[in-house]
Formats: structure tokens, sequence, C-alpha cells
């Protein structure tokens, strides 16, 4: 019963961390510049 | 007057037709073709077909034929890389479709814009024909083989993740290693460079089921393929820089472009005796470039992200 008590503890606390981890955190924002374009060949032929 | 021979139906075959007929004869051949009593020394044939071919490859040279080889074998590739066939005074393309092929001729492009190159990583996107997505499905189990400090290591097929960014429509995907070709060959091409990587797009369910024979028949073609480039390296200063190319585009449009490149490129006189690859600093790459882009295939570079 103590050892019940203790896991279902460590879930409740762990679920608490990582519920708050996860709405106080942000990804950051993306990348808004760069990328690809056209690769241009020089005239060498 | 010079024929081409086209063997193989696919996709890319087909394609491949149609970019090179009108302007010189061309015959397309269905499996194998193993009767090649009508061809005349000097001839040009494109193996675009599935499986093994470097014993083909052998029996077409000494017979005095160019021979552009579309497939992606790494046995091939280490047979004839390592013992090249005696030649009549004829090219032997070894790999002209997107990787390697076209892979090899950015990482040229490339290069040329550094000092000194260390490292080149390649990483594709897609399939064409059902042939094309069968070795695609076989790779992903086999040992696939990285360059590193002048030694070959096998690493294990699916391994070393790595989110590659492709130009847009694709976008990032996640790559893993794959017993491809191009290692081989680009290492052929650039003996100086101390890393070669080649991995590949996959999803969970290609890399769980790799081990299995295929579940279900492949598409008849894969969509929006595409090649990624890395080229890492010095300036004159001793900067590192890297560069990055690629394109976005069916593969078997891809591949077909590279092939038609260097088969005009081998009629043109451009493309020089003997075992050739796609990297190889005698080649014209600029102009087998142009050839590329000029049926359509549009090459991009990455311009990358600027840090605050």
């Amino acid at each position: 019963m103590k050892l019940l008590r203790r896991i279902l503890g460590a879930l409740v606390i762990a679920g608490t961390v990582a519920g708050g981890i996860r709405l106080k955190g942000t990804g950051g924002v993306p990348p808004q510049r760069g990328g690809w374009r056209p690769l241009e060949l020089p005239d060498e032929r | 007057m010079t024929t081409v021979h086209v063997v193989g139906r696919g996709i890319v075959g087909v394609r491949l037709h149609r970019l090179l007929s009108g302007r010189r004869p061309v015959m397309v051949h269905e499996g194998r073709w193993h009767d090649i009593t009508g061809t005349s020394p000097g001839d040009v044939v494109v193996l675009a077909h599935g499986g093994d071919v470097a014993d083909r490859v052998r029996q077409l040279v000494a017979r005095g034929l160019h021979v552009v080889t579309v497939g992606d074998s790494p046995t091939d590739a280490l047979d004839l890389l390592h013992d090249p066939p005696e030649h009549l005074g004829t090219s032997l393309v070894l790999g002209a479709a997107m990787s390697p092929g076209l892979s090899g001729l950015i990482a040229r492009h490339l290069a040329n814009q550094l000092a000194t190159v260390d490292e080149i990583h390649v990483a594709i996107h897609g399939t064409a024909g059902p042939a094309c997505a069968r070795v695609h499905h076989r790779s992903l189990s086999g040992l696939s083989p990285g360059y590193r400090d002048g030694d070959w290591i096998d690493f294990v097929g699916g391994s070393g993740r790595e989110l590659c960014w492709f130009p847009e429509p694709i976008g990032a995907k996640d790559c893993y290693r794959a017993r491809i070709s191009s290692p081989y060959v680009l290492q052929h091409a650039f003996g100086d460079v101390s890393r070669i990587s080649a991995r590949r797009s996959a999803r969970r369910r290609d890399r769980f089921t790799a081990w299995l024979p295929m579940l279900r028949a492949p598409h008849p073609e894969g969509g929006v393929g595409g090649l990624r480039v890395e080229v890492r390296g010095a300036d004159e200063r001793g900067a590192r820089q890297v560069a990055i190319a690629g394109i976005a585009e069916l593969v078997g449009t891809a591949a077909a472009a590279t092939a038609a490149a260097f088969v005009t490129g081998v009629l043109d006189g451009l493309v020089h005796e003997g075992l050739v690859v796609a990297g190889d600093a005698e080649l014209p790459t600029v102009e087998l470039l142009s050839r590329v882009e000029a049926v359509g295939v549009r090459l991009q570079e990455f311009t990358g992200i600027p840090q605050p």
C-alpha cells in the first residue's frame, strides 16, 4: 500500500511538472527569413 | 548516324526517349535487350532498367559502345570503380540519374566555389517508377556505406536520422542512412574529401517493414521528389563555409534530364573516354547542369537563415 502511494505520488508530481512545462513553454518562433532561391549558373560555356 | 539505345521502358526510359528523340535516332528496347547485334561501334546505350548491370556494361563496352547507366546498385558501383572495363575509345558513364548523377554535378559545382572541401552530404527524397521504389525499400535494410577519414564504414540501414530541408514544396524530411551507391561514386570523383554520406527520406512504416518483402505493389510513379547536396569546406582565408543546393522535381524527370545531359554530352564530345562519374573535375559541369536545367529541372540553392 505504501509502495502504491509512492508510485501514485510520483506520477502526480511528474504529471504536474510536465503539464507546467507544456503550458508555459513556447517552441520559439520558426525562421521567418532565408530559404531557397534559383541557382544561377556562371556563363562560362 | 549514331543511334541512342535506351534499354528499359520504365518511367526514366520513356522520359529519356521523349527528351532525345527528334534530333537523332533513338530506339527503346524492352526488358534487358539481350540481342545487341544491331548496334554499331560508337552508338550510345543507356541502361535504364533495374537490377545489376556490371556484366552487361563490360559486354557493351567491349563492343565499342558508349554506355550510360542510370541504376543505383552499390555492387555495380564497387565492381566498375575498382575494375573498370577496357574500352575502345568510348565513355562509360557510371550513374547518370538523380543520385548518383545530378548529385555529383551539383557537388562539383558547389565545390568549385570553395578553396577546400572536407565533407559532402547527399539526401534524396522520393522514387521514380516501381523498380526505383523496390530499390528504395530494400536499401533501408542493408548496410549503408559512409566514408570517414579514409575508411569506409558500414552503418545499419535506417539509422542516423537527420532532418534535412529540401526545396519547397517538400520542406523538411527525416532522412536515414541507406544502401545506395552515391558515396562510392562521389568518393571516386572527390578523392580528397574526408567525409561522405548519403541519406534518403523514409517514413516509420518504411523503416519498420524494410526487412520484409514489399507488402503491396509500388505506385506507378512517386510524387515530387527532392535532392539536397551539402558541401562543407573552407574559403581562401580558411573560414568555414557550407554550400547547399538541390532540386524539387519528379525523380523520374530529374533522372531522365541528367541521363539526357550525359548522352548529349557524349555525342557532342564533351565527356572524356573511359570511366566517367558525375562530379569528375574533368567534366564540363556547368554545361551539363545547364542541359539539365534546359529541360525544365530547376536547380536551387539554400540561402541560409540569417542569424540575429
